[in-house]
């Protein structure tokens, strides 16, 4: 298209041309377009329609499997295994005291983070710390954390170690909870 | 206090900190009310990185950066009343604008009872395994001293390399548990779930109002092409399809993204907040008409996703970008700088914020911010492994690349003339954050076959989740092209992008387009 300028060379406003051809022959391609339009825009609105539905009932599934019996038992067995390490925690740590975390075992580091790295003062350097607090795992018998107990190990005043062991809170059981999804 | 009312309480602190804000920057519109306690989590992170950059504590950062922010925007409005939320475009009397707000009110509500209807999860009180062991672990580090902050972030021995990822969920939890004094990894989880709807309510809502917006279009240039000045008994009203269409289409969003991103969606984790947020940024920044309403709150939504996860940061650093040049525009880069200098400014402001954290990170050597990229020069064999590992989860591609290319070629000019951008948009966005979550899984260090096991189905929702957006956004725009009419020749659309109407507000109908947007038939385009 072809706008007129005038001798300066700037745009004027007229009035456009938007189609060439025959009145009949623009009116036929204008309707046949128009037919093309509404046919495309029903095939395009089904298909999206169908598959946002289908979808959509499908995650309505699987969030309805977050309250199956059985992961609500295991988010409460791991709530409980984690509650039952801080508790233990707290009992070996008073407050304003310095902790560092064994790292003699990598998956006990973690364990420990999630059950009480929220609140723990970490020293730096581990050396300065006031309580070394590791787990214990494996343990048999009441007082344990799904077999698990927080130690906490110092010094004490005679400059001799003093190791204690968690107390506060028990689940029964073995093992570590399972695991939630990653 | 128990967890439901501290959450409750919680949500509360967020929205008020962030309602001023956003209310000055978005306008009162719905989006607004799911906005407000994400721009009261993005005011939380800014307030944690603050705290760890210069000291003082998060709460006095937080509280500090709300009544500041408070005051900017109630200044702005006394001084220049024309940008108060209360203004709202001229309210002409028309036929069928008591459809216009009725769908807007059912589509609030809609999209307000889906999300509730998703959040059903969090009655199995589940924490996720990242969500205990750092996203709502950290909010503890945030309430301790500066001195010992620092501590927690550095020292080797913790081993969490992961604690250097962006703060938002974190910092948000921590706000939670200042305010309500409950310190627990439940009340983490919950919080961090309703910011997870709020952002998938904003993301859904933005269909709602791009079905009213392109109702409204319809009818105007319905009147246009009949003659312009149609008596207001004439005037035509705007169809019921696209508005419904989009209801209906933001509503199935909703339950969709539930589906796609549970249980992380209520157990903690800080995936799907960036991932809907992401896509919320484009639905508004890129597919929504362009107005500084609509990129007001793509920003709000760019800075959650770009502060929560490490990934979303690559995003929403290439998002920036990409609504930058959008609102540019190839007519901006000829125009003078006045048109240029505002998306510019905005967009260089979104990349500082969002570049503090990392930088910090790096600058006091915190545990995990060095380099982690492999020294392997077997990257063919790591591509080929995320490609394996990835494309079993984009199957929504198959659906969306089709049904986008014959929108492309068939209803182009009704969706210009609805008034949505163009899609190519979305898929650019789409494309980058798929590459951003590839090249990190290509050239990270670790091995790649169990990353890819462990971690695949969480790193892919937010392509996942943009190729449903992609198709929502096509069933609203062929339900408008059902409602296109022939009209008379004799006048040419010259559509943009750029045209603005303001069609989301709160009681308002919103403010005719530009004079040159001219009713067309069906197949005029550009």
């Amino acid at each position: 298209m072809s706008w007129p300028r005038t001798e300066r060379g700037r745009l004027v406003a007229s009035a456009p041309v938007t189609s060439v051809g025959t009145p009949a022959g623009t009116h036929r391609r204008r309707a046949v377009r128009a037919v093309a339009v509404t046919v495309a825009s029903v095939v395009v609105l089904s298909v999206a329609g169908v598959a946002l539905v289908g979808q959509a009932v499908r995650g309505n599934r699987t969030v309805s499997v977050q309250l199956a019996a059985g992961t609500r038992h295991d988010a409460a067995l791991d709530d409980a295994f984690y509650h039952c390490l801080d508790v233990q925690a707290h009992s070996l740590v008073a407050p304003g005291r310095t902790v560092s975390l064994s790292t003699d075992n990598l998956a006990d580091v973690v364990t420990m983070i999630k059950g009480f790295g929220s609140w723990v003062t970490v020293a730096d350097p581990a050396s300065s710390a006031d309580v070394v607090l590791t787990l214990r795992d494996g343990v048999t018998g009441p007082d344990t954390c799904l077999g698990t107990r927080v130690v906490g190990t110092s010094v004490g005043p005679d400059g001799h170690k003093v190791v204690r062991v968690g107390t506060g809170a028990s689940v029964a059981g073995t093992g570590p909870p399972p695991a939630p999804p990653l | 206090m128990n967890t439901a009312f501290a959450t409750v309480v919680a949500l509360l602190a967020l929205g008020a900190a962030g309602l001023v804000p956003v209310a000055g920057a978005v306008g009162a519109r719905w989006v607004t009310v799911p906005l407000a306690p994400l721009g009261g989590a993005v005011l939380a992170s800014v307030a944690a990185t603050a705290s760890l950059s210069f000291g003082g504590a998060l709460i006095t950062w937080f509280v500090a950066l709300a009544v500041v922010s408070g005051v900017v925007v109630f200044g702005t409005w006394v001084l220049r009343p024309e940008l108060g939320p209360w203004v709202g475009p001229p309210n002409r009397r028309r036929p069928g604008r008591a459809r216009h707000r009725l769908v807007g009110v059912v589509g609030f509500l809609a999209v307000v009872v889906a999300c509730a209807w998703s959040l059903r999860g969090l009655r199995t009180p589940t924490v996720g395994f990242d969500a205990r062991a750092l996203w709502v672990m950290r909010p503890g580090w945030f309430l301790q001293s500066h001195a010992q902050l620092l501590v927690d972030m550095k020292v080797r021995g913790l081993v969490l390399t992961q604690s250097a990822y962006p703060p938002l969920v974190s910092a948000s939890t921590a706000v939670a548990w200042h305010v309500t004094g409950v310190h627990t990894a439940r009340l983490g989880v919950t919080t961090v779930a309703l910011l997870n709807v709020c952002a998938l309510a904003a993301a859904a809502l933005a269909l709602v109002e791009s079905g009213r917006d392109a109702a409204l279009r319809l009818a105007r240039r319905t009147d246009s092409a009949a003659g312009g000045d149609v008596p207001e008994a004439a005037r035509a009203r705007p169809p019921w399809a696209p508005m419904v269409a989009g209801v209906g289409a933001a509503v199935l969003l909703v339950l969709v993204a539930a589906g796609v991103t549970e249980p992380f969606l209520t157990n903690g984790y800080a995936d799907p907040i960036w991932s809907i947020a992401a896509v919320g940024a484009v639905a508004f920044g890129l597919q929504a008409r362009s107005d500084r309403s609509t990129r007001a709150a793509a920003a709000v939504l760019v800075l959650v996703a770009g502060m929560s996860k490490n990934e979303g940061l690559v995003t929403a650093l290439a998002l920036v970008v990409l609504i930058g040049a959008r609102s540019i525009g190839g007519d901006g880069l000829r125009a003078g700088w006045r048109r240029w200098s505002v998306p510019v400014g905005v967009g260089a402001v979104e990349l500082a914020l969002l570049a503090w954290w990392p930088v910090l990170m790096h600058a006091i050597d915190a545990r995990g911010a060095s380099s982690t990229f492999t020294a392997s020069t077997d990257l063919a064999s790591r591509t080929s492994a995320v490609l394996h590992g990835m494309s079993p989860y984009l199957h929504v591609l198959v659906l969306a690349l089709p049904l986008s290319i014959v929108g492309g070629v068939m209803l182009t000019a009704v969706r210009r003339r609805s008034g949505f951008g163009n899609d190519v948009w979305a898929w650019l966005a789409l494309a980058v954050g798929l590459v951003a979550i590839g090249a990190a899984l290509v050239t990270g260090s670790g091995a790649i076959l169990p990353w890819i096991r462990s971690t695949v189905h969480r790193i892919t929702e937010y392509p996942i989740l943009e190729g449903w957006w992609i198709i929502g956004y096509w069933a609203v725009v062929a339900a408008a092209g059902t409602s296109v009419r022939s009209a008379p020749t004799g006048t040419v659309e010259r559509p943009s992008d750029q045209d603005a109407v303001g069609t989301g507000a709160v009681g308002t109908e919103g403010s005719d387009p530009p004079a040159q947007s001219v009713g067309s038939s069906v197949g005029v385009s550009r």
